[in-house]
């Protein structure tokens, strides 16, 4: 592997083996970019810091193999405080749970089969820029190696040093960042095997808590933003909650992850001359649902394809590489910020407000129409009136 | 800032919020460069096992 990553020339240098990074140097790759993927890591997919639902995977031509496909998903229900089910099937609630390390190794597979290199066990300390591109300096087993690339892709997740060392401003503001727990866990009682539970409340202040199907197991986690109370202790009392009526009695854990979701929305500059930030590193990620596998994975392959083709065209300037920024901004942009405002409205709801506000709803819905809820929750409610009169 | 390695669940969330570029993360053992640390203690709060200490 050192030859790979001894003094060395890209045109593309991909940093992280996510699924953002893998989606993007497997684009990059296929439309004839030389292009390599650094994953720091001695195992791509580890350690996992995820509930592993994903969205539909047809979207990006990827069949889903039973290989890393643990449970189908067809929707969800929403929990109130007061116990109150609201029922969501349809649309972007249809998915997957995965097991995240055989599917993040998966799609690496994917990208090397499409001419992408790849160093593993391998850290970037250092990036320096050289006129035309950026030195990209690495540690791989204590010795420190060199390559060049004209376009250095930063898909180093939440941690996003990468676009930090290029001075775009990546780093996260801790009150925006939600910090998850999560046993994964077998002998879980589901309301339904094939869908996901969400509870709202004071057991869990800011976030939510979730069980989601994985086949033989559950992944049972919280995610929550509170300066005093730790995330693994809500998790232990979430655990032994009421509302869920004993159904995790005889469960017990065979898995522990945990991680921090950004969920503040996008940063606001994803590229610069030779640079382009996805996944994440960028924030491309729900600040409702902290969903991000599917953003990651769509926003890459518009970093990859535009990769390619700035080294086609010879020019890697922000002047070329806005395009990438122009298009992921044009289709999540506005969904993105959108959800932002949801999700300060929902995080300043007491427990009473949440019950009012699941009382409003319908029992079963298509799809999560934010406006249409707040419009009859606040009929129904007009106490609720001045958090929505935003959102309405 | 130190942090606890016993409690430590390796999972970024505290090199995500460092401005400093103070930490960072090495297969599954977060360092902390005590010099480029200014005790602003963003990786406390986000941290979800309590592992970072003063």
């Amino acid at each position: 592997m050192r030859e790979l990553i001894n003094n060395a020339n890209y045109d593309v240098v991909v940093v992280g083996a996510g699924p953002g990074g893998s989606m993007a140097s497997y684009y990059a790759s296929k439309n004839g970019a030389k292009t390599l993927l650094i994953e720091k890591s001695q195992e791509i997919g580890e350690p996992v810091r995820c509930a592993e639902a994903i969205p539909r995977l047809e979207d990006f031509g990827i069949i889903p193999d039973p290989q890393f496909v643990r449970n189908h998903i067809k929707g969800g229900y929403l929990i109130a405080p007061n116990g109150k089910k609201i029922e969501v099937k349809g649309g972007k609630t249809d998915g997957h749970v995965v097991e995240r390390k055989i599917f993040d190794k998966y799609l690496a597979i994917r990208s090397a089969r499409a001419g992408t290199k790849m160093a593993v066990k391998s850290r970037v300390v250092g990036l320096e820029h050289n006129g035309d591109g950026y030195d990209v300096i690495i540690s791989h087993l204590g010795e420190e190696y060199t390559v060049k690339a004209k376009i250095v892709i930063a898909a180093d997740g939440v941690e996003s040093s990468v676009a930090e060392m290029a001075g775009l401003k990546s780093k996260k503001i801790p009150t925006q960042v939600c910090s998850c727990a999560e046993y994964e866990m077998t002998n879980v009682k589901l309301l339904d095997n094939e869908m996901m539970e969400f509870y709202f409340g004071d057991i869990c202040p800011k976030g939510y808590a979730w069980i989601f199907p994985k086949g033989d197991t559950a992944n049972v986690g919280l995610g929550v933003i509170d300066k005093n109370k730790k995330a693994i202790d809500y998790l232990n009392e979430f655990i032994e909650h009421p509302i869920l009526e004993g159904r995790l009695k005889d469960a017990t854990p065979i898995e522990f992850k945990c991680g921090g979701a950004p969920v503040g929305g996008p940063i606001e500059k994803t590229v610069d001359d030779n640079i382009m930030v996805v996944g994440d590193a960028a924030g491309q990620i729900s600040p409702l649902s902290g969903g991000g596998i599917y953003l990651s994975m769509s926003c890459g392959s518009m970093a990859g394809e535009v990769a390619a083709k700035s080294i086609k065209n010879n020019n890697y300037s922000k002047d070329a590489l806005i395009e990438y920024e122009n298009r992921w901004k044009e289709k999540y942009y506005d969904i993105l910020m959108a959800e932002l405002k949801y999700k300060n409205v929902l995080q300043k709801l007491t427990e009473n407000e949440l019950n009012a506000l699941a009382d409003a709803m319908d029992e079963k819905l298509e799809e999560v129409d934010v406006k249409k809820i707040a419009f009859k929750a606040v009929k129904k409610a007009p106490s609720l009136l001045k958090y929505f009169k935003e959102i309405i | 800032m130190k942090v606890n390695h016993e409690k430590c669940g390796y999972c970024g969330a505290c090199v995500g919020v460092c401005n400093k570029l103070a930490i960072e993360l090495v297969e599954n053992i977060i360092v902390i460069d005590t010099e480029k640390c200014n005790d602003c203690k963003s990786c406390m709060m986000v941290c979800p096992l309590n592992a970072l200490e003063e």
